[in-house]
């Protein structure tokens, strides 16, 4: 039989938990500290202070003079243009072809395993490699597209992809969503699954179809998973970088506000700048992923 | 197996969350050595948190816990020397049966042979020598509990507590386990604490019955005692099945009367103080019917045949009152019929309409 | 539209998928085994007429130049796939450890400043990495103890350990909450302080959550590109993300190469996302 520990005031196992606490959650915040916020911090002051002597200025605080210069440089407004096309475009795609997805694959059939293991493929290849891969899809002398549409007599002569304006911007989404299709499927299948299939029989007796059991019953209540694959698709498009880098490097047609921070901090070495238009990224990425979780809050009643 | 001679004592245990909820509210009882106490209460009652600080996973309030005399209040589970059977056997997966059952022995630094035998004989003691070596998620919710109570006797612990374990086993298992049950513990002769929402296993399991609700405990007893002086309406209500008839009747003089009916009570002390007044009169279904002093004329409302037994639902005069007589299985009672009952008048019972106390 | 027609519509449906999915791979494999003459070829040839792996050959043995517009030296490419998985590896393993126990901490001791830690942590994942890249380049050039871990496999480690633990803690968090609790209570009753039935009872009890969030985060490090593309030089510590766009050449690309890279890329991820498929899509639908 164990002796009788010493007894101290205040309840020892209540102590115990929360020094354990304590211990278990240090290293992760001390990590997080010392490698994101630390930096964090350091980087914004660089974003408030002047480029220094290699742009010929004097050194020192600035204030905001760097933000104002990032939002009316021409380069830079372009680049939130193409950014802003990319999210759209990129995010409705993956809404409307994850859904698809999802209910082409909710219900059990054979060899829906085999497809599921396929789907995931892509989402488990590193960007870059999917640049790669896309490649010869948009190569202007032979790539896939050009090859295809000409067989089918669709375009005329070899379109340059890339370079188009648009155009460009549209493929290089198409790489982006093929990537992350699988995360936003596999969102809406767990909202899917979470239906109970009572609500469709009921639906079915009362004569609905299945086009109208999609509006009435499927869509309201996939609403919460709208809410999360909407956050996640905008947060990774936003920040989209690796396709363009691949696909395009760092051509001024398909610049993403993180490409344009890439060539500012990087290329042209104007670190100042370069931070002060990252944080307006992370503040609108912050903006979003708040609304974001307020409006997933309203959702799930 | 060695015989432990402790005891389990709450003084004046509560327990507030957060929030204010009065979980436990001033519990105070002591399990007597080799004694099975049966903590019994519906839901939300705080039976399972009073466990719980016995057990040391719930830090208390206020109050004392001693375990074999030593005062154990804010000691952690580990040092408490006890036992415990949860009402989902809590197993540990990735062990085997025979890990499951050492793995407090080899915790108190055991030599190994010593765990050896003490899991062998557990295991014989509980019919589980084959299944050793198999894992929890290869046998059946019956032969899991036995391994959560193989578990705990190894330990050979100053105490055992038990949190409704039968809960998740179907009726028949139920029956099967609780005679086992019993017969661990009286080999075993630990003091236990065994709580439970079902009163059925409270009455036929409990050496004494401590019945809580809402945190406060309404009485302690053998289940006789509690069966046969109930001392307020809710135990009267909560012990037995089916359930006392609960009726509000206006006393006058010795005539309690409700309804069409109305029964002459005789002479009762406690009863003076209400003359004039309405009481709450108990009748316990199996008390009907059968000879006594008393009758009541009702109209049949409708009659279940269990096959040993007849029960018969009648309308008691009062809207929305329906009493509940046990008849024998040959009795004359049909749906729409009116019967006449002999109720035997000593096995009257009364309580106050506010309080809800017995009124002897 | 008859039930046969929505049968088919389906069967076309997963079609569409299983070729939208596998069709760049199959391309990129089809263009390893092909030679430069029938890619640039137009029109190019989409199967090689006689397949060989001289364009593996070339990216692991090295060109010496002869591959048009791609230089390949022997030993760098398998250098950066061997780079790519110790990062991946290693990071794994200490991303594992500390989320475990953040999880635990916040979802099961109820951790007094619990929901502080989870936001703040979760609140980091959302900040794009690029505002800490320049200075986090400062921090690791100049650490408080030790030489520069700029361009280091350390220095890689420290930094996606630091930028994946918050994921890696809100997946585990979520599956902490759905563990049932007593047989954590069990190992207390048994003789287990805290840490020993951590140890003993809980991790085990994670055990599957904890392989899902490891593919998940070997996945991602492998997959890791802007932040070893700024904070790796030499062949020290660069994967083969970045090694792999060295391979896509100013004015003409060697595409067998480049295709060979890409399959040689993506066969460790590819191989781990199937062989842990239905582990990942668990974890990634349920946390949802």
């Amino acid at each position: 039989m164990p002796e009788p520990r010493h007894r101290s005031g205040g309840n020892r196992a209540a102590r115990e938990t929360q020094i354990l606490g304590w211990l278990f959650v240090i290293p992760s915040l001390l990590l997080v500290a010392l490698l994101i916020l630390v930096p964090m911090g350091h980087g914004f002051l660089q974003s408030v202070r002047s480029g220094g002597f290699l742009f010929g200025e004097k050194p020192g605080y600035v204030g905001m003079r760097n933000y104002k210069d990032v939002i009316h440089d021409p380069v830079s407004r372009e680049a939130m243009v193409h950014t802003v096309w990319y999210v759209v475009l990129a995010v409705s795609l993956e809404l409307v072809l994850g859904i698809l997805v999802a209910i082409t694959l909710h219900r059990v059939f054979r060899g829906r395993g085999f497809v599921l293991a396929v789907l995931i493929l892509p989402w488990a290849l590193p960007s870059v490699v999917s640049g790669v891969l896309w490649q010869r899809v948009f190569d202007p002398d032979n790539g896939l597209l050009n090859f295809v549409l000409l067989k089918l007599h669709v375009i005329g002569e070899p379109h340059v992809w890339l370079a188009s304006g648009r155009g460009a911007i549209f493929y290089i989404t198409i790489v982006h969503v093929w990537g992350v299709l699988p995360l936003v499927s596999l969102i809406f299948l767990a909202g899917l699954q979470s239906i109970p299939d009572e609500v469709y029989s009921a639906s079915s007796v009362d004569g609905a179809g299945p086009v109208r059991q999609f509006t009435h019953i499927t869509l309201p209540l996939l609403k919460p998973s709208v809410a999360i694959a909407l956050t996640v698709g905008t947060l990774l498009a936003i920040s989209i970088f690796d396709e363009i880098y691949v696909l395009n490097g760092t051509a001024l047609n398909t610049r993403s506000i993180l490409m344009q921070v890439y060539n500012t901090t990087f290329v042209q070495a104007d670190f100042a700048h370069g931070t002060a238009l990252a944080f307006l990224l992370a503040a609108a990425t912050a903006i979003f992923g708040v609304l974001y979780a307020l409006a997933l809050r309203r959702t799930t009643v | 197996m060695t015989e432990t001679s402790g005891t389990i004592s709450l003084e004046h245990v509560s327990k507030r969350f957060p929030g204010g909820v009065m979980a436990v509210n001033d519990l105070s009882l002591e399990v007597e050595p080799g004694e099975f106490l049966v903590l019994v209460g519906p839901s939300g009652c705080g039976k399972t948190t009073a466990l719980r600080m016995v057990a040391g996973l719930e830090p208390v309030t206020s109050g004392e816990i001693r375990i074999n005399d030593r005062v154990v209040t804010r000691l952690p589970p580990r040092s408490r020397d006890i036992a415990m059977v949860f009402q989902n056997y809590a197993l540990y997966a990735h062990m085997t049966v025979r890990n499951n059952m050492a793995f407090g022995l080899k915790m108190a630094r055991l030599p190994r042979a010593e765990i050896r035998s003490r899991v062998d004989e557990a295991a014989a003691m509980l019919g589980l020598t084959d299944m050793l070596d198999r894992k929890p998620r290869q046998l059946s919710g019956g032969q899991r509990q036995r391994v959560a109570m193989g578990r705990a006797i190894v330990r050979e612990p100053a105490a055992f507590l038990m949190d409704e374990p039968l809960s998740n086993l179907d009726a028949k298992l139920r029956v099967e386990m609780r005679g086992e049950i019993i017969r661990v513990q009286r080999r075993i002769a630990a003091p236990t604490l065994y709580v439970t929402h079902d009163q059925t296993e409270a009455m036929t399991m409990g050496d004494r019955v401590a019945i809580l609700r809402d945190g406060v405990l309404q009485q302690l007893g053998t289940p006789d005692e509690i069966y046969d002086r109930p001392v307020n309406v809710f135990v009267a209500g909560f012990i037995g099945s089916p359930s006392m008839n609960l009726i509000t009747a206006r006393l006058a003089g010795t005539v309690a009367s409700f309804g069409n009916s109305s029964l002459d009570v005789g002479e009762r002390p406690g009863l003076s103080a209400y003359d004039g007044r309405e009481v709450v009169l108990g009748l316990r279904p199996e008390d009907i019917g059968v000879d006594g002093a008393g009758s009541l004329e009702l109209a049949v409302n409708r009659v279940e045949s269990l096959g040993s037994e007849l029960m018969v639902y009648l309308d008691s005069g009062v809207p929305g009152l329906e009493l509940t007589a046990r008849l024998e299985r040959r009795a004359d009672a049909a749906a729409g019929k009116t019967v006449k009952l002999p109720v035997d008048l000593e096995r009257l019972y009364f309580f106050d309409t506010e309080s809800g106390a017995a009124i002897w | 539209m008859t039930p046969i027609g929505w049968r088919i519509l389906r069967v076309i449906a997963i079609l569409a998928i299983v070729v939208w999915s596998l069709g760049p791979i199959l391309i990129g494999i089809s263009t390893s085994l092909s030679t430069q003459r029938e890619v640039n070829a137009v029109p190019s040839h989409w199967l090689p007429a006689h397949p060989g792996f001289q364009a593996y050959h070339d990216l692991l043995g090295g060109t010496s130049g002869h591959a048009g517009g791609t230089v390949t030296e022997k030993g760098t490419f398998t250098r950066s796939v061997y780079n790519s998985a110790f990062l991946a590896a290693v990071s794994t393993f200490f991303i594992l450890i500390f989320s475990t126990m953040a999880a635990y901490a916040v979802g099961r001791l109820r951790f007094k400043f619990g929901g502080a830690v989870l936001a703040l942590l979760v609140g980091t994942m959302i900040v794009p990495i690029f505002v800490i890249v320049i200075s986090l380049f400062k921090v690791l050039a100049e650490p408080p103890i030790g030489p520069s871990l700029i361009d280091t496999r350390l220095g890689l480690v420290l930094v996606f350990t630091a930028t994946l633990t918050p994921l890696a803690t809100w997946l585990l968090y979520t599956q902490v909450r759905e563990m049932p609790p007593e047989p954590e209570e069990a190992a207390l009753i048994d003789g287990c302080s805290r840490l020993k039935a951590f140890v003993r009872i809980v991790v085990p009890q994670m055990s599957s959550g904890i392989a899902a969030v490891a593919a998940i985060t070997m996945l991602s490090v492998w997959g890791e590109f802007l932040i070893p593309l700024l904070l790796t030089q030499t062949m020290n510590a660069k994967p083969v993300t970045v090694q792999i766009t060295e391979y896509v050449g100013k004015y003409s690309t060697n595409y067998p190469i480049l295709a060979a890279a890409g399959v040689l890329a993506l066969i460790p991820p590819a191989l781990l996302a199937l062989a842990l498929n239905k582990r990942i899509t668990g974890m990634l639908a349920g946390s949802s």
